[in-house]
């Protein structure tokens, strides 16, 4: 299934739809949305999704007496500190310190004067009685902590936004929350780019983009020529990286199609200077046994990988081999030391073999070897 | 001796025609009967443009008598110099007392105690050295090494003409006073008067300013505070001397922001880092470096018994853009996950991106974890390392030029600076300079200035053997 996002929401000008890097010939993009109308009627189209307002973005609108707000924040201190004795044994459990962090941020994303009137309130003389504005109500606040605490929603999701590299994301259930490990995907574009201009120019590809957040990262990386396509399965995404496109003011440089994997991009077979991913990569088995805030809050689409989890990436490594101009750099994100030295030996064997060089296990910051990357011959 | 100065220059107006100008005279003849004297009242149709010839003049031949390596000394008509005066021993009254010697002899006294602070003779052979490196024709060849130089000479220059303009100053209001005497101008000597009690003022505030001239006093600083050993009471006692410079910091308007704090298990903290961002902050908190004793009732203790903890401060400055840094290598770093374990990756979803960074050559680390992204976390853990390692390296040049013995970054546990005694008696006292409050709370809630400028006055009071 296929369907181009010529969103006039996010791309106001059709001629985004027309990839830049593109010499040979193509059909026009609605050729592709016609044939897969057929197919797949069913599936809610992503224009008619209006992504959340993540909390910071709201109108200050609630006027709350201080000591009221307060009275919450003691509340919530309290909440965060009782979980550590009703979890403590516990492998999958909530850590206070993190909690109180988190608390922290959730009053700067609430609140529009100085989070410090909340935070260090003995500095404040009478100030209880005083006002401030806040972006949710005191009832909804309540509310949040305790999804956050009792339902362990993720707070990413509480919030509506991550912060990730220098970007501020919004993101909302159905859309994976992007972790810190793949801001180095963009790391290494950036590297690659600032070595060799050649790659600023050419069209690159981030398949599975979830909130956007590898497609805005290497945009911005790549400068005024940039241009990336983005695409994904699911719908929400496809909004929401819609979304956060628009809010980097972005749209030019960022295209969103709706498809799997390569389908959307068959205009652009040898043309791509570069492919990056992060697809499922968990295998099915591990699904059940996942944290709370990633197993009961995350999409499964984003999450499973399969049998061992390499589904998805053997799938792209193959499109790698149609999708890349020679020269072209690829990288993949994977579940860490067995997934990528398969990903790699597989690339050298096969009928794939003649097709890349220079192929790479990169690790994280864990130390874990969590990317494979590589050129095409 | 060819430079010339100007023993006194003064215009002055009143209704906007009198003059009064004194004129050059060479400055190796200080005595009165060498030197000439013209004192001349005239009528000038135009004395803004004379006026501001003078002061042009004026300007050009310091800077001659800089450069030539004279040390101009300003003397009144009569031979009056800021040393005479002090030697004078005129006793110096209330400031409303309206006896032009007092004051005179207390704005002498306080340009003695500016120059001793400003450590005049080191600053002058400073000069004179790097005028001759500004001097080499090779200079620019290392633009680094060059900039350098002249940044310092610019600065040093800048606190050397302050000092001398505001003595002669000082020099030509006492040639003003006298004069209106003579001419029983009661007028221009009242306000000579006041202007006398102004520079009172001011000089009070500039002998505070000297405190803080060292070379990086006016960048902004981390403030590292670790606990000593002894669990919970030590973490407990480290976190209440982060508060103290929290609120400290405030108090004096420096913006705070906590960059890496390492929690206790019970209460308290391990560990911290803040940053404090403001003009001075590093020349005040270098004050507070060493290791502070705490003496109490502990309230973690069940039996009530009476508990000694230590926490050691370190202060580091954030040099400014204008300064050499040290050049870090990519390839020399490892950077870590703070907290990892577990898979990661999609199996995770956590709010913590802490990051440690380390650099392997002299295995100096930093660490941070309050922001909200892993990126935020690596960029403000870099911005440590590289204060660190900028210290370490003036540590190293200091140790080089054997100025001073004792590095920063090293903390001994034998350094203790201050004891803050909560029982059974309440004191705070500082072991340097035995300065020390009766009201240990105060003190706890920031109000720290009395002991870092009695500290800054007293290490910088103390090193002059100039004067
Ligand atoms: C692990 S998430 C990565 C999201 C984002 N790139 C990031 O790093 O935060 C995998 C993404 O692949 C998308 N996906 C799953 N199956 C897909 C398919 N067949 N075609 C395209 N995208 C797919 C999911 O919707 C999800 O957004």
């Amino acid at each position: 299934m296929i369907r181009i996002f010529p969103s006039l929401r996010f791309t106001p000008l059709l001629s985004a739809a027309k990839p830049f890097c593109s010499s040979s010939p193509t059909r026009e993009p609605q050729q592709y949305a016609s044939c897969v109308e057929a197919k797949t009627a069913p599936v809610p189209n992503s224009l008619s999704i209006t992504p959340k307002t993540p909390l910071f973005l709201r109108t200050p609108s609630h006027a709350t007496s201080l000591s009221e707000v307060w009275k919450w924040h003691d509340w919530a201190k309290d909440l965060a500190s009782s979980v550590e004795e009703s979890s403590k044994n516990s492998e999958d459990s909530l850590d206070p310190v993190i909690l109180h962090r988190e608390l922290k941020w959730l009053i700067e994303d609430s609140i529009i004067d100085d989070p410090l009137v909340i935070l260090h309130r003995s500095e404040i003389a009478d100030g209880g009685e005083k006002n401030v504005k806040l972006r949710a109500s005191l009832a909804e606040l309540y509310d949040l902590w305790r999804q956050r605490i009792e339902k362990r929603r993720p707070f990413q999701y509480v919030v509506g936004c991550e912060h990730w590299r220098d970007l501020v994301l919004c993101v909302e259930e159905g859309v994976l929350i992007p972790r810190p490990e793949t801001e180095l995907i963009v790391e290494m574009v950036e590297e690659l780019v600032t070595s060799d201009e050649q790659y600023k120019k050419g069209c690159w590809a981030d398949l599975g983009t979830g909130s956007g957040a590898i497609a805005i990262g290497i945009a911005k990386v790549l400068g005024s020529h940039g241009r990336v396509i983005a695409t994904d399965l699911s719908p929400v995404a496809i909004a929401v990286a819609g979304h956060n496109v628009h809010r980097y003011g972005l749209q030019g440089m960022v295209e969103l199609r709706e498809g799997s994997w390569f389908e959307p991009l068959k205009d652009l077979e040898g043309q791509l200077v570069g492919l990056v991913s992060n697809p499922p990569y968990i295998p099915s088995d591990d699904i059940p046994g996942l944290q709370a805030e990633v197993g009961r809050h995350e999409p499964k689409l984003a999450l499973d990988g399969g049998f061992d989890g390499t589904d998805s990436l053997l799938h792209i490594c193959h499109g790698a081999s149609r999708m890349l101009k020679c020269g072209g750099f690829f990288v993949f994100e994977t579940n860490g030391e067995k997934q990528s030295k398969m990903i790699v030996d597989y690339m050298m064997t096969n009928d794939l073999k003649d097709y890349f060089s220079d192929l790479k296990i990169v690790s994280d910051f864990a130390g874990i070897n969590r990317f494979v990357t590589g050129f095409r011959l | 001796m060819l430079s010339l100065i100007i023993r006194r220059s003064r215009s002055r107006f009143i209704n906007g025609t009198k003059i009064r100008t004194c004129i050059l005279s060479s400055s190796n003849s200080l005595s009165e009967a060498d030197s000439v004297l013209v004192s001349r009242r005239s009528f000038n149709s135009t004395p803004s443009s004379s006026y501001f010839g003078k002061i042009n003049r004026n300007h050009v031949s310091t800077t001659r008598s800089l450069s030539s390596e004279a040390v101009a000394v300003a003397s009144t008509c009569d031979g009056l110099t800021v040393e005479r005066i002090i030697a004078n021993q005129w006793p110096i009254l209330d400031e409303s007392e309206s006896d032009w010697k007092s004051h005179a002899a207390a704005i002498s006294q306080s340009i003695q105690v500016i120059k001793r602070r400003l450590q005049w003779k080191k600053l002058l052979v400073r000069l004179k050295v790097l005028s001759a490196e500004l001097n080499k024709p090779d200079l620019w060849n290392d633009p680094n090494h060059a900039g350098k130089i002249s940044r310092e000479h610019g600065s040093l220059t800048g606190k050397m003409k302050g000092v001398m303009t505001f003595e002669r100053e000082l020099l030509e209001h006492i040639d003003m006073l006298k004069l209106a005497k003579e001419e029983n101008d009661s007028e221009l000597e009242s306000e000579t008067l006041k202007a006398l009690i102004d520079m009172r003022r001011v000089s009070k505030e500039k002998e505070l300013e000297a405190l803080l001239s060292a070379e990086n006093d006016t960048c902004s600083c981390y403030i590292e505070v670790q606990a000593g050993a002894g669990g919970t009471e030590s973490n407990d006692w480290a976190s209440m001397v982060m508060e103290m410079y929290k609120t400290w910091a405030q108090r004096r308007k420096f913006s705070v922001t906590v960059v890496d704090e390492a929690p206790g298990e019970i209460a308290g903290i391990k560990r911290a880092t803040i940053k404090v961002n403001g003009e001075y902050a590093y020349g005040y908190a270098k004050a507070e470096v060493g290791v502070h004793r705490l003496v109490r009732i502990s309230p973690f203790d069940s039996g009530k018994r009476r508990h000694t903890s230590f926490a050691a401060v370190a202060v580091i400055p954030i040099l400014g853009d204008g300064s050499t840094r040290v050049q870090i290598n990519e390839s020399d770093l490892r950077i870590e996950r703070f907290r990892s374990g577990g898979a990661g990756g999609q199996h995770a979803n956590t709010t913590d991106s802490a990051v440690r960074i380390i650099h392997i050559p002299t295995g100096i680390t930093a660490t941070c974890q309050n922001e909200r992204s892993q990126h935020m976390n690596k960029a403000s853990a870099m911005a440590v390392l590289q204060s660190r390692l900028d210290q370490l390296e003036m540590a190293r040049q200091t140790a080089m030029n054997a100025q001073h013995t004792q590095s920063l970054t090293e903390i001994s546990w034998g350094n203790q600076i201050r004891t803050y005694v909560l029982h059974p008696y309440r004191m705070v006292k500082d072991l340097r300079t035995n300065y020390e409050v009766t009201d240990p709370d105060s003190v706890l809630e920031g109000d720290l200035d009395g002991f870092i400028l009695s500290f800054l006055s007293s290490s910088l009071d103390k090193d002059d053997p100039g004067h």
